[in-house]
């Protein structure tokens, strides 16, 4: 069962042996063509830019030479082939997603209302203690956790979480780990940060809200 | 006649001081009273008691008459309620707190459900009196009477519509209400000693455990019991009404009272329900942590604060949806593991308030390491074929749907495999099929692309799916679902993907699938076929006949036996199977049409 009709030799020897013709466009030529296996065994699997930092011209036109000698073209090997490309595309997909996680700008904006201690900063884990109160942009409180009269202060503790695990919305982890003990910041954090389209169903915070929440870190661990 | 004897007794102790009053003095007294009290002599016995005289005798040996009186006093005959209520009254100011408690616990066990209502609503405030004079020995009496009040509600029956809440008619409300009222004083207290105990703390540098608050930890201690079995029963079997379908709700009431008592006593609502995630530290106490935070009760929280939003005022609004999820999903397959209805829907309703809150396609697939994230699946596959009750039923599988909407297309992915390999319904199985298929075509819309519905990461998957189980025998009617949902999916691929361009792959596959998966089907359908059309001609040649069939076995339900089919019903049944096979061959043959001669391109 043949998948596509062979291809053809595009360069002849003189062609491929000639400063005009870039290594990449052979990789690409041979990736584009050959089955997985040889790849493999060529060592010519992966990003075109690395291979072609590995790979010296020769090595390529060989590679290319043997291809159509061998013909083991795509779609002539068996079912072990597609399960290497199956782990390939795993990993590969692994580490898009990690590069994508990193891109962008912050989705929140911290103004210190007042400095803490500037040395006991919250690391990814530890316990924090804090007292907040979270507005809408429109003014309305949503939520706080600080208690209305002296007397109420003495049963209410602060809020305690391990932070950075993101066991609170995005924007708090972020936020909190660069404050200190005894900071005190107003924190205005986007939608997509904090309850983004759905928002909290049944609760004051509607659907792609941007939360602005007053916060003060009380203790670290 | 018991008049006098208790006359007698009264006068002759009169002289003696209290320690010398013998037992037999005691049993008179007890027996006497009682029979003058259930005679309807009750004013002579309540001048007796009131008598200045004699308040030495009635505070060793009163006890012994509540009885009798609760027993007037629950008939509600009115004749006898006013002299008899006058006596419990005096008793109650006179007598010693141990005692009476004793009393009038006993008076508590009663049978009947409408009796149980009366005793609690009569009972409950004397008892509150009584244990407030007991004072700081107060907690373990006041765990054994909220233990003693719980065992009697949990004979009530319960109201299962809106209307039964409203009439009440086995004052379940009522007790309900009574309850809150009854704690009231004693969660005030632990509140105070908690402030006071802050205080202590910030003048004297103690740690918790030190505290000289032993006693006020043992209060808290028989509250938090108390609350954690409220959360079981009633609580967990009892359907609440939001505020928009009964405005005025006393079970409603009760279940954001025992939230308050919970806060009252230091327990904060966010760590009970996100205890399973949370590692907690071992409490120092005389309770084990699962026994002091049973599991249930937990899960009925969760339900109460996700569900019902009781509370929601004081929950915090910064937690993630995600984390929410992680810990109802524990909560979520308690609930899912139990068969009653009420825990089951409750299960259901979590679930699916918890995924609501979710952006589709948000969940990731390391989620799926979690082991409640594929434990309660397996639930729901139980809910959805197992559960007696159609709408749990239906339900079910709708939040199935929900849930596997949430997940991000690797995360759909591997759990497709997984439903595949362990729901063992081919029900199921056709339904994960259909969501195959619908990825896919998801996958092949332009600008839609992605790895794992398309390309080489697709074909593990598919084989999977075109598969019969058990070869060439496998027995089509009880694999339909599936079978026809693999069909549907095979058909669809050599439709839409075009061979020149094989983006998920089907057309290198094609010739595997034959040998797996179609020849052995060919081979099935005409194996069953030939099987059912024989017998068809069987049974037609046997109705001919008109002799009565011996049936090999009988079926009874209850003590009724079931009638044998009749040979029309088994007619029907075998030609709506032959019908069947016609409808896989049709498949079959219109996948061949369109892929005959596309292969070898």
């Amino acid at each position: 069962l043949k998948m596509a009709d062979e291809p053809t030799r595009e360069w002849s020897d003189e062609q491929l042996k000639s400063d005009d013709l870039p290594k990449k466009d052979i990789i690409k030529f041979i990736q584009d063509n050959a089955a997985h296996s040889f790849l493999n065994e060529q060592k010519l699997l992966g990003n075109i830019k690395n291979v072609a930092k590995t790979a010296k011209k020769e090595q390529l036109i060989i590679a290319y030479n043997q291809l159509f000698e061998s013909k083991r073209f795509k779609g002539t090997e068996p079912i072990e082939e597609v399960t290497e490309q199956v782990r390939t595309v795993k990993i590969e997909e692994k580490a898009k997603d990690v590069e994508v996680v990193d891109e962008g700008p912050p989705k929140y904006f911290k103004s210190v209302l007042k400095k803490g201690d500037k040395s006991n900063f919250p690391k990814k884990g530890d316990n924090v203690s804090c007292w907040y109160t979270g507005s809408l942009e429109d003014g309305t409180v949503f939520d706080t956790n600080i208690p209305t009269t002296a007397r109420k202060k003495k049963q209410t503790k602060p809020l305690t979480f391990k932070v950075g695990l993101g066991r609170v919305i995005r924007g708090w982890d972020e936020a909190i780990l660069t404050m200190s003990k005894g900071e005190t910041a107003r924190v205005e954090i986007e939608p997509e940060w904090a309850y983004g389209r759905k928002g909290l169903p049944d609760s004051k915070i509607p659907p792609n809200a941007k939360l602005i929440f007053e916060v003060e870190l009380v203790a670290v661990d | 006649m018991a008049l006098e004897q208790l006359s007698d007794v009264v006068q002759r102790c009169q002289a003696l001081s209290d320690d010398s009053y013998t037992t037999e003095d005691h049993d008179v007294f007890s027996v006497c009273g009682r029979t003058c009290i259930e005679e309807g002599d009750s004013v002579q016995v309540l001048s007796i008691v009131l008598d200045e005289k004699n308040q030495d005798i009635v505070r060793c040996m009163g006890w012994n008459l509540l009885p009798s009186l609760i027993q007037v006093l629950l008939k509600k005959q009115d004749s006898k309620i006013s002299p008899c209520l006058a006596i419990f009254r005096h008793l109650l100011q006179t007598c010693r707190p141990k005692e009476l408690l004793i009393g009038l616990l006993e008076q508590l066990e009663q049978d009947d459900p409408d009796t149980i209502a009366e005793s609690l609503h009569l009972l409950l405030n004397p008892l509150q009196k009584v244990l407030l004079c007991l004072g700081s020995r107060k907690a373990s009496s006041l765990g054994m009477t909220l233990s003693s009040v719980l065992d009697q509600v949990a004979k009530l029956p319960l109201p299962h519509t809106k209307e039964q809440e409203e009439d009440d008619v086995f004052s379940l409300c009522r007790t309900c209400t009574d309850l809150i009222d009854f704690v009231k004083p004693f969660v005030h207290e632990a509140r105070q000693n908690l402030l006071n105990g802050g205080e202590q703390n910030k003048s004297t540098n103690k740690t918790a455990g030190e505290q000289g608050g032993d006693k006020e930890d043992e209060l808290r201690t028989e509250l938090l019991k108390f609350s954690m079995k409220t959360l079981s029963h009633p609580l967990l079997e009892l359907q609440l009404r939001d505020p928009d379908t009964l405005a005025v709700s006393p079970l409603r009431n009760f279940a954001t009272e025992i939230l308050n008592t919970l806060r009252a006593i230091g327990e904060s609502l966010p760590s009970l329900v996100f205890q399973p995630v949370l590692k907690r530290k071992q409490v120092e106490g005389f309770l084990e942590e699962e026994v002091r935070y049973p599991k249930e009760s937990l899960a009925s929280l969760a339900h109460l604060v996700f569900v019902h939003h009781l509370a929601a005022d004081t929950f915090p609004s910064v937690f993630s949806s995600v984390f929410c999820l992680r810990c109802n999903m524990e909560h979520v397959f308690l609930l899912l593991s139990r068969t009653e209805e009420s825990r089951i829907q409750k299960g259901l309703e979590l679930y699916e308030k918890s995924l609501v809150r979710l952006e589709d396609g948000s969940l990731p697939s390391d989620l799926l390491e979690i082991k409640s994230f594929l434990t309660v699946p397996q639930n729901l596959v139980k809910v959805m074929t197992m559960c007696p009750q159609h709408d749990l039923r239906t339900r079910g599988l709708k939040v199935l749907q929900l849930s596997i909407d949430k997940f991000d297309t690797e995360a759909k992915y591997n759990f497709f495999q997984y439903m595949l390999k362990t729901s063992h319904h081919s029900g199921v199985e056709g339904y994960v099929i259909k969501n195959i298929k619908i990825q896919i075509d998801n996958a092949l819309q332009p600008g839609k692309s992605n790895a794992w519905f398309e390309g080489p990461q697709l074909l593990p998957l598919l084989r999977k799916v075109l598969i019969l189980p058990d070869g060439p025998e496998t027995d089509l009617l009880q694999y339909l679902d599936r079978v026809m949902e693999s069909l549907n999916l095979l058909r669809y691929l050599v439709i839409r993907d075009k061979a020149t361009e094989n983006q998920t792959g089907i057309w290198t596959e094609l010739y595997k699938i034959e040998d797996t998966f179609l020849k052995p089907l060919r081979v099935g359908v005409n194996m069953s076929r030939a099987h059912y059309e024989r017998e068809l001609h069987n049974t037609m040649e046997t109705k001919k006949g008109k002799t009565k069939e011996e049936s090999v076995l009988s079926v009874s339900v209850g003590k009724e036996k079931l009638p044998n089919m009749t040979s029309k019903s088994q007619i029907q049944a075998l030609h709506s199977a032959l019908h069947t096979f016609d409808m896989i061959e049709s498949v079959l043959v219109r996948i061949q049409e369109l892929t005959e001669g596309k292969e070898n391109l």
